[in-house]
């Protein structure tokens, strides 16, 4: 590749990583001012975080909201998908459109329609209403993200087990249930990352639960503070891992995949 | 009826009625309604409407929207186009890697990403302090923070990851020997690029301008903690409108006009995109 597409590429990518690294820094720097030249280096912010309740509990509802997003993206998204391929289905454009509207709809929008429909209804906002909304707009994600598999997989390898005596659950869990567990857990972690992500359906649905992007927001409006930089490394460290275990994963498993074939 | 595998659209299709056509359709219903004592009374006002037509400041705001993700798709676009050719050039082992460098900033959550900014861009933030250093200004640079320029720098950096990545796929569909055969017949690069690569990524970009329109039209986080004055949106407004006024009839209606004006919008774009391949793919073939 020429120098020129190479160097393209390393100004894009410190765009892209530029205000990451910046706000890294900042959270090890000796000076409660976010402003240059930095000062020195410290642990501080991280030992405050570290005794910190309120960032704690935060956390700890954020990461107990995305587990049921990651989960319900990932149970929808597979029927979703099997729907889309199986044979004769009549409706397959209509049902694909739909899937797209809770991409397509602003998510501001939709969440504010939401909150209106559930306050007539009676439903309280609060923990339920946010994983239930978040894992709406995480469908149509997951649903792509594994029917891009399925569309490659041989149907005839489900004819051929049933041909053989296999129920159509067996079928599913002996032949098809291998060949997408990889596209499953892209679907999952989608779902994790995007609830852990969001800070707009939280505004409007999330009621008295704080999970810890609506309390940054808060905090944000008043003042800069080194913790918080913290607290954003420790987020992003702590999605980055999450992304690098799943990828990890998928890896073991075409490897497996590939060594059975 | 035997169980078919198609039926598991029906839960699926359940779903998204419920939590996505239903509060939609409650909009239509409340931009009749009234209010009356701080309570919504069904009725079949045209109250909301008729004060929504005759408004400017809510039509400048949903023409702002527009304005907005039009400028974010057209600026994603172009910074978008090198970087997903550059990727094409790439060593298959060095794509997997490419493609995680380019969808980490991504995962990072939108507050962080908002907030990451206001320390960049700052009054003593790395830009100032970088360019004060040099002796290229002599004070820090205003417009960088809470400012238009703002709002457009933050929105293209959201979004471009998809653009890249739409048009990428795209162009790795594109046959190399084709862009050959146009240099071995004496095409300039820009010939090139014009004639073969560009009309062969048009879905591509259709598709990643699609994408970048939806997101960014209906965004109000980053206008709204980064935009300062300028930061004001027709999102903002409905929020407002629905919170503190109470004014829920008009809220719907907004919200209405909104999706109504993004959603042709997108279409007349779509179309645009469509023809522009037709029309570069008749000049290529003379």
């Amino acid at each position: 590749m020429g120098r020129i597409g190479f160097s393209v590429l390393i100004v894009a990518a410190g765009f892209l990583y530029l205000p990451l690294v910046v706000l890294a820094m900042f959270s090890f720097n000796d000076s409660a001012l976010m402003a240059f030249p930095l000062s020195g280096f410290t642990l501080d912010w991280y030992r405050e975080l570290a005794q910190s309740d309120n960032f704690l509990s935060g956390f700890v509802t954020s990461f107990l909201i995305a587990q049921p997003v990651g989960i319900l993206a990932m149970l929808f998204g597979l029927m979703a998908s099997l729907a889309l391929t199986a044979p004769g289905f009549r409706w397959r454009g209509l049902f694909a459109v739909l899937l797209l509207t809770p991409f397509l709809v602003p998510k501001s929008v939709l969440s504010i329609a939401q909150a209106m429909i559930m306050s007539r209804i009676g439903f309280e906002r609060g923990a339920t209403a946010l994983i239930l909304a978040q894992s709406l707009v995480a469908l149509p994600f997951a649903t792509a993200l594994i029917s891009a598999v399925m569309v490659r997989f041989d149907r005839r390898l489900i004819e051929a087990a049933r041909d053989l005596g296999a129920s159509p659950w067996q079928a599913f869990l002996r032949v098809l249930l291998p060949q997408i567990r990889p596209a499953l857990s892209g679907a999952y972690s989608v779902g994790v990352i995007l609830s852990l992500a969001d800070l707009t359906i939280a505004m409007f649905l999330a009621g008295r639960t704080q999970p810890l992007s609506l309390m940054v927001a808060s905090e944000f409006r008043r003042e800069l503070r080194p913790d918080l930089n913290a607290m954003q490394v420790v987020v992003l460290v702590v999605t980055a891992l999450l992304v690098g275990l799943s990828e990890v994963y998928r890896r073991r498993r075409l490897r497996r995949l590939a060594a059975a074939a | 009826m035997t169980f078919r595998q198609r039926h598991l659209a029906l839960p699926v299709a359940a779903a998204i009625i419920a939590g996505c056509i239903a509060p939609l359709a409650v909009l239509v219903a409340f931009s009749f309604y009234e209010v009356e004592d701080f309570d919504l009374v069904p009725a079949f006002s045209f109250r909301a409407w008729g004060e929504l037509a005759t408004s400017t400041t809510d039509w400048f705001l949903i023409g702002k929207a527009v304005l907005s993700g039009v400028a974010t798709t057209l600026f994603t676009a172009l910074l978008g186009y090198p970087v997903a050719l550059a990727l094409t050039r790439l060593a298959a082992s060095a794509k997997g890697i490419a493609i995680i460098v380019l969808l980490t900033p991504l995962y990072t959550g939108e507050i962080v990403r908002i907030y990451a900014w206001r320390i960049v861009l700052g009054g003593e933030g790395l830009i100032n302090t970088v360019l004060l250093g040099l002796g290229l200004i002599d004070e820090p640079l205003k417009f960088l923070l809470f400012s238009p320029f703002t709002i457009g720098l933050v929105l293209t950096y959201n979004n471009l990851p998809f653009m890249v990545l739409a048009i990428w796929v795209s162009a790795e569909m594109v046959d190399r020997r084709l862009i050959e055969a146009a240099r071995d017949l004496g095409a300039r690069p820009v010939d090139a690029f014009f004639r073969v690569i560009f009309p062969l990524t048009t879905p591509g970009l259709a598709a990643g301008s699609l994408t970048v329109f939806a997101l960014s039209a209906g965004e109000m986080l980053t206008p709204n903690l980064l935009g300062g004055t300028s930061g004001a949106t027709a999102m903002a407004l409905i929020d407002n409108l629905f919170g503190t006024a109470f004014d829920w009839p008009l809220a719907s209606a907004l919200a209405l006009a909104l999706l109504a004006t993004l959603f042709l919008v997108a279409s007349a774009m779509a179309g645009l995109l469509l023809r522009l391949k037709g029309a570069r793919a008749m000049i290529g073939r003379t």
